[in-house]
């Protein structure tokens, strides 16, 4: 009798596995069909019913891209910002998180502590006209400055960092390094830095995905199509040349891959990254 | 001459140094780019002003030119409604796929941890392009699927209707959402102790029961984030809208959001004071929804307690 019910209970689970897979699939279809796409010719892609398997037209569809703007240029841009971005946004969050882990008592502690979290719930959106208006005035608009400096503060990093730098330094390895002489930051810079590196690192691709998919900010203060990061210029493309769906689709496919890499390489911090809020 | 507690600060101060200089590269650039234009705003949503003449003070009116604007009434309204549908079912599938992938997948739990987060990669943006090729009048894959199936080829305009592209903007949303959040449900059920459920397996509690009684009310904290995470992201929703309907908010604006008219308002029309103003109700409203979920959270555990 329990032999039977197990084997009903083993059945039920395996009828749901599948389910989940067909429902899984839907999930990536989009994303396969996207990469086929880039590789059939526009009659492929119109006929009925749509290739399901990789064609060889891939090189004329990149031509036909090359014609409108340099195919790699979003993609330099992209890193232009998100590069130097990242790096500010994890040293600057990394500096805060330690201080307000480690100085406890000091005086504007808690009002820092308190304001770090507040900005957690301040909608972007808020600061976007009077941001547009600032980086007019300094003369920022159409660079790649507005989208680098301003967002290395981030009261998420922080708040991050806090948290983490919290849960893996134990206390006693400041009063070791106090006794050893450690003076003002070269605790934070050497016996912190290198301890908290995952955390760093879980951060830094967050913040990298992030910045590569932004969208409002670079529409708002860049103008020039040269200047423009892959999902403002996949955008343009896409609407001045959206009958040449192939074309457009490996635009598109161009524009992800440098985010899957990232995800290949390091997708254990990144979901380290994305649970971190969620766990606290 | 500081008096003693004043100069007991500054000492403490003194010894602290390093904590204000840690602190310090953060509060600057926040203090420059983040306080300052959300006090300017503040400041913009009471005067009318297009960038160029001298500002003119006007009260509320930016305010309440908003809330008669018939424009801001259907923004207001698609936004509520695609933040409702989206979060709704995002975070109700999520949580089923979550419970599903944990108790009852037999094999392959890694492929599922992954594959539903790879929409979270692709920018809102791309997703939206993505979407269109799948839904435009003539050539659209839903088109050509549609007319194989009838029999008459199908010119249908999915994006200009205005019945299907509020619940396509939706779709978006839970297609790359969907997998984040099954990620925090799973991370919060590993925090839930097995014993409770094996406890109630062997009192002959019912597989929905244990659900519904023990899985939920546990994981009222994760669900909680979920739903305020995703509340702080519909309500300032703007990529996917615009890019589906190149910016002009679909036919009649029947998917124009609070974000795409607060853009409209400042960036097109140059109307700077108006879009502040908007920008502020964006703000209230997600403080009343924040603390009403705090609220029923609070609640949810008081009851459970007693």
């Amino acid at each position: 009798m329990r032999k039977l019910l197990a084997n009903r209970e083993r059945r039920i689970d395996f009828a749901i596995t599948v389910a989940l897979f067909l429902l899984s699939l839907l999930f990536v279809l989009p994303l396969y069909w996207t990469t086929v796409f880039a590789t059939r010719s526009l009659q492929e892609v119109f006929s009925f019913p749509p290739p399901l398997w990789y064609g060889d037209n891939i090189v004329q569809n990149y031509q036909n891209i090359a014609n409108v703007f340099p195919p790699f240029r979003p993609i330099i841009n992209s890193l232009i910002v998100a590069v130097p971005k990242t790096i500010g946004l994890v040293l600057v969050s990394a500096l805060a998180g330690y201080g307000l882990s480690r100085y406890g008592r000091a005086p504007g502690h808690k009002f820092l502590l308190a304001m770090t979290f507040a900005t957690l719930f301040f909608p972007p959106t808020l600061a976007l006209i009077p941001f547009f208006l600032q980086m007019s005035a300094f003369g920022w608009l159409n660079t790649f400055w507005p989208l680098i400096i301003p967002a290395m503060a981030s009261g998420f990093g922080v708040v991050w960092m806090y948290t983490y730098i919290g849960s893996t330094i134990p206390k006693e390895l400041y009063e070791a390094a106090e006794m050893d002489g450690a003076k003002g930051l070269s605790t934070f810079f050497f016996v912190v830095l290198p301890i908290i590196r995952p955390g760093l690192a879980a951060l830094a691709v967050w913040t990298l995905i992030s910045t590569w998919n932004d969208f409002q900010l670079p529409l708002v203060v860049l103008a020039e199509g040269s200047r423009f990061t892959v999902p403002l210029a996949l955008t343009m493309l896409s609407t001045t040349h959206y009958s040449d769906m192939p074309a457009v689709m490996l635009a598109t496919l161009m524009g992800l891959v440098p985010v899957f890499v990232l995800f290949a390489l390091l997708s254990r911090q990144f979901i380290a990254g994305l649970t971190s809020g969620a766990v606290k | 001459m500081p008096t003693g507690r004043t100069s007991k600060t500054l000492r403490q101060m003194h010894r602290n140094n390093a904590f204000y200089l840690a602190m310090a590269p953060f509060v600057v650039i926040f203090i420059i780019f983040s306080v300052f234009p959300v006090l300017f705003s503040f400041y913009l949503g009471f005067n009318q002003w297009d960038g160029f003449s001298e500002p003119r003070f006007v009260g509320f009116d930016n305010y309440l030119r908003a809330l008669n604007d018939p424009i801001f009434q259907k923004a207001l309204w698609n936004t509520l409604y695609l933040w409702f549908w989206s979060t709704v079912v995002t975070v109700t599938l999520a949580l089923g796929l979550a419970v599903l992938v944990n108790e009852y997948v037999a094999f392959g739990k890694n492929w599922f941890r992954m594959v539903f987060l790879l929409p979270l990669l692709v920018a809102p943006a791309i997703a939206a392009i993505i979407l269109r090729v799948f839904f435009t009048s003539s050539g659209g894959l839903v088109n050509l699927f549609v007319g194989s199936v009838t029999g008459t080829p199908s010119y249908f305009d999915w994006l200009g209707s205005q019945e299907w592209i509020k619940p396509l903007v939706a779709l978006l949303v839970v297609w790359r959402w969907t997998g984040w959040y099954m990620i925090i449900f799973m991370a919060g059920l590993q925090s839930i102790p097995r014993d409770i459920y094996e406890a109630a397996r062997m009192e002959g509690v019912g597989r929905w029961a244990i659900f519904s009684r023990i899985t939920v009310p546990l994981l009222m904290p994760s669900i909680a984030f979920a739903v305020i995470t995703a509340t702080l992201g519909g309500l300032q929703m703007f990529d996917e809208p615009y890019v589906l309907t190149q910016g002009q908010g679909g036919t009649n604006n029947s998917t124009t959001t609070i974000g795409m008219y607060l853009y409209a308002t400042a960036f097109t029309q140059f109307n700077f004071g108006l879009g502040s103003a908007v920008s502020w109700y964006i703000f209230a409203a997600v403080v009343v929804l924040t603390l009403s979920y705090r609220l029923i959270n609070q609640k949810v555990r008081e009851g459970a307690a007693a």
